[in-house]
């Protein structure tokens, strides 16, 4: 009972705390931006303790955010290998692979109206394929390292990616078309100066649902076969050894990863879509 | 119609690729076996056949899967348990109850997000976060929780499937709700509009692009939602289920089978979508 | 003594009159042969006889039946031993209170081609192994060999094997693990001979444990409801069981329509019946304390990283099939 007021008082607490401060001048500042999520995120942690203590889940069910911080604190060199394999090797290739593959995709079918009409409904079936079911299917064929994992992560992120971007290159409005074309400008200069930019808030849009995607699937991918190291491999492990603190230290590091991962490819969307009125605050 | 001769082309090309393939993943077997019964190794005019109907090939040839789909999808009474069209109900109402709920999930949250800036700082960060979560490695905790608390069936896996579809309509919501450009919002400020009645006639119309594009990808996470839900309930009936003991046993036709009725289902979910955008855009004036 | 005559009577009576009790039992696996005693039980009235209404969740490789029990999703979940007596060492008090599996039906199937012939052979070479709780057995028996299996020089390199026998069909591990019933006979089925192979059971390696016991959480026990609720089960299952070693054939039937995703096939799932029969023959459900004492023994000995590290306290009890099989 103590706990579940606790849990609530800390909520309304900080969640009152995180309305004036979202008013003040201090999120103006880029420190200020960090501090709200960063009070909201603690918030979160708080409740999930009290209400595991409250309710006196068991420790397989759901350990306590303190338990697992120990957990991570003392397993720091099996998470780093884990990390490397699956994220550095596994997910980061595979994305780079795969949004790149599916960007050139993009302007292939654009330059050709017969490619468009054949390719894109059958691209959109073909990567409409769960990733579940192809990952066992990938595994066997590339092996239990990481180029399996990588190849998981180029089939997820090619969907998003692909069609995003062709909805980009159709952003712009007839009337800009018109102008280029008073400008007497090639196809490729209306692609770079003008289709290319116009659709990079569509582009930037795929590639940060596959930021997420990427790190999902080459996690998902170790499920089916993996060397004994990596966070997939260490998940699957640990929930039948009961380590379930050992598993929520996993995925406590997976979210870090993806999270830094996203906020990277949306700082740089930042920087190169200035120009867009949701960019403006 | 224009589109058909081009999806032919397409698709010849797929399966003529598809044959080649199958007939360089399955020879290896055909070597292996003759190697160990000490005979000679087939020529390559011999080998082809025997790379076309194996029992347990790396690569199931087109026929053989065409075969299979139309067996266990036709051949069968849709309440026999081997019938794909049983399956995939399954994971059809799963994935449509999770597809509502993620979808107004999300849609909520990017209305909150836009409007409040104390929820746009601290949640987004977190429903980005959120979404890296490895689904796979929580699933089996959201069952065994939502079990213990006696729910059981469609909505656990709903839920899971909810939790995938969310994020990339809240990403394109926000997005979508923010497109409209500052003349736009003063003009409505000058009428004095309130921020509801900007929502409603100025926000939500402009966010319609993006509202489908995501509502595309969204209902594709839906279906993997589904999929992935059926593992740890015990793979007990529905596609991804189908999958994982076509899987368990080896059996590559069938995986193969069940990943085809899962992207036929794919498609024609999104091509409703598609249709719904088609539809909403051009009454809206937007259709480009 | 007067609880079981009761309970025994309203089993007797059992059905209209009285609201049957529920049991739900938690598989290791997905539906098949190797749970057959438990279907053929269902199937042939023994539960309903006992005035239970039993719900049997199938398993997988996703689900820990350990827990499962922990978070209250079934009564009794069927584990294998090391798994089992981990758990209990991490503070989930579950206590073994069948055991219908005698023998175990672990192997390591390893291809001639690879070049091993002894299990001195193993180092240096991939050897696919099960994660999850199943890998208990296997790294108690490297160690026991003295081989590392973290991947350092002279030892064994160890992969994470899938739901399948892939790694030893396309070469990419020397051996995969098998159970006797299972995957060996996929092994065959793909086209490889026994010839082709060499097989290490765990029974002659003198490093098997007990597998597929029937377990429940200590506190529970001390209810004599539930207690006498397990009695029942306990009892109605090793009929299923003893029916099912007679009725092979019929037996794999039942557990075929019991299979919803429809993937068994009828050969496999009576081959598999037979092989099951040899490994419940020779128990009538009560746990050998002789071959408690050998698993424990194995578990513990395991050099400098055993599985278990103390002497496991209560945690097995012939309380339920004393008065289940008297």
């Amino acid at each position: 009972m103590i706990w579940g007021i606790a849990a609530f008082v800390i909520w309304a607490g900080a969640w009152g705390l995180n309305v004036r401060l979202s008013h003040s001048a201090l999120v103006q500042s880029r420190a200020g931006r960090l501090v709200v999520p960063a009070i909201f995120g603690v918030t979160v942690l708080l409740v999930w303790e009290c209400t595991v203590r409250g309710l006196q889940v068991p420790g397989v069910i759901l350990p306590p955010p303190s338990a697992i911080g120990a957990r991570i604190a003392q397993e720091g060199p099996t998470l780093w290998a884990d990390f490397r394999q699956t994220f550095l090797k596994g997910a980061l290739r595979g994305y780079a692979i795969g949004c790149t593959a599916a960007f050139l995709t993009a302007i292939a079918i654009d330059r050709s109206p017969f490619l468009q009409r054949g390719l894109l409904p059958v691209g959109n079936f073909v990567a409409a394929l769960p990733i579940v079911g192809i990952a066992p299917i990938l595994v066997m064929w590339f092996g239990f390292d990481w180029q399996s994992k990588a190849a998981v992560v180029v089939v997820m992120v090619f969907f998003p990616v692909l069609v995003n971007t062709v909805a980009g290159l159709k952003a712009t409005e007839a009337m800009q078309r018109d102008l280029m074309a008073t400008y007497s400008a090639s196809y490729w200069q209306t692609l770079l100066k003008l289709r290319l930019p116009a659709a990079l808030p569509f582009v930037f849009n795929g590639l940060k649902i596959a930021t997420t995607l990427a790190l999902i699937g080459a996690i998902v991918a170790e499920f089916f076969g993996s060397p004994i190291v990596g966070m997939g491999f260490r998940i699957t492990a640990e929930v039948g050894r009961l380590g379930l603190d050992m598993v929520w230290a996993e995925i406590a590091v997976a979210a870090l990863a993806g999270s830094a991962f996203y906020g990277l490819v949306a700082l740089i969307e930042t920087r190169m879509t200035f120009w867009h009125p949701s960019q403006r605050r | 119609m224009k589109a058909v001769l081009p999806i032919a082309v397409v698709l010849a090309v797929i399966t003529a690729l598809w044959y080649v393939a199958a007939i360089w993943l399955n020879a290896p077997w055909i070597y292996d076996q003759a190697v160990r019964a000490e005979a000679e190794p087939p020529t390559f005019i011999q080998l082809v056949p025997l790379t076309m109907d194996q029992d347990r090939p790396v690569l199931p040839t087109p026929h053989q899967v065409a075969a299979e789909l139309v067996k266990s999808t036709f051949g069968m009474s849709v309440t026999s348990k081997k019938s794909l069209v049983y399956h995939g109900w399954i994971t059809i109402s799963a994935t449509l109850l999770g597809f509502v709920m993620g979808t107004g999930f999300g849609i909520l949250l990017a209305v909150g997000i836009i409007h409040n800036r104390a929820m746009d700082l601290s949640v987004m960060p977190w429903a980005i976060a959120s979404q890296t979560i490895p689904i796979l490695a929580i699933a089996p905790m959201i069952i065994v929780v939502m079990n213990s608390m006696g729910v059981q069936g469609l909505v656990p896996k709903a839920i899971i499937s909810a939790f995938l579809s969310f994020f990339p309509v809240l990403v394109g919501m926000v997005k979508g709700l923010r497109s409209p450009d500052r003349m736009q919002l003063d003009l409505l400020a000058t009428y004095g509009a309130s921020d509801a009645q900007a929502l409603w006639k100025l926000r939500v119309p402009s966010s319609m692009p993006y509202l489908f594009a995501s509502l595309k990808v969204g209902i594709a996470a839906s279906l993997v939602g589904a999929i992935v839900g059926e593992l740890p309930t015990g793979a007990v009936a529905g596609l991804g289920a189908r999958l994982l003991s076509g899987s368990y046993y080896g059996q590559t036709v069938q995986i193969w089978a069940a990943l085809f009725a899962a992207a036929i289902v794919a498609a024609g979910l999104v091509a409703i979508v598609s249709w719904a955008e088609r539809r909403t855009l051009k009454r809206m004036g937007m259709a480009r | 003594m007067k609880k079981i005559v009761t309970g025994a009577f309203l089993a007797a009576m059992a059905g209209q009159a009285y609201a049957a009790d529920d049991v739900t039992l938690q598989l290791k696996w997905v539906t098949q042969a190797q749970f057959a005693g438990y279907y053929a039980a269902q199937a042939q009235g023994f539960y309903e006889a006992e005035g239970l209404n039993v719900t049997i969740l199938p398993g997988g490789p996703d689900v820990a039946p350990t827990q499962v029990i922990a978070g209250g999703g079934a009564d009794v979940v069927i584990d294998w031993m090391p798994s089992a007596l981990a758990a209990r060492e991490k503070g989930l008090a579950l206590v073994n209170i069948a055991q219908p599996f005698k023998s175990s039906g672990m192997m390591l199937t390893c291809r001639k081609d690879s070049g091993i012939a002894t299990p001195a052979d193993f180092a240096g070479k991939t050897l696919g192994v099960w994660f999850g709780g199943n890998e208990y057995p296997f790294l108690n028996w490297m160690n026991k060999l003295g081989l590392a299996t973290d991947g350092s020089a002279g030892g064994v390199t160890v992969l994470k094997q899938g739901f399948n026998v892939d790694p030893i069909l396309q070469g990419q591990a020397a051996c995969v693990s098998t159970m006797t019933y299972n995957e060996y006979w996929q092994i065959i089925d793909a086209g490889l001979k026994a010839e082709d192979l060499v097989v290490f059971k765990y029974e002659d390696e003198g490093v098997a444990t007990l597998e597929d016991g029937l377990y429940v959480m200590e506190d529970k026990l001390a209810d004599p409801a539930f207690e006498d609720k397990m009695v029942r089960f306990v009892r109605a299952s090793m009929k299923g069981w003893k029916w099912a070693e007679e009725n092979s054939d019929a037996a794999a039937m039942i557990v075929l329509e019991n299979d919803a995703t429809g993937a068994q096939t009828e050969m496999a799932q009576k081959r598999m019946m037979g092989e099951i029969a040899k490994l419940t023959a020779g128990s009538n459900g009560a746990l050998d304390e002789a071959d408690y004492t050998r698993t424990v023994a194995a578990l513990m000995s395991g050099g400098s990283d055993p599985v278990i590290t103390a002497e496991p306290v209560g945690a097995w009890t012939h309380q339920i099939t004393d008065k289940a099989l008297q």
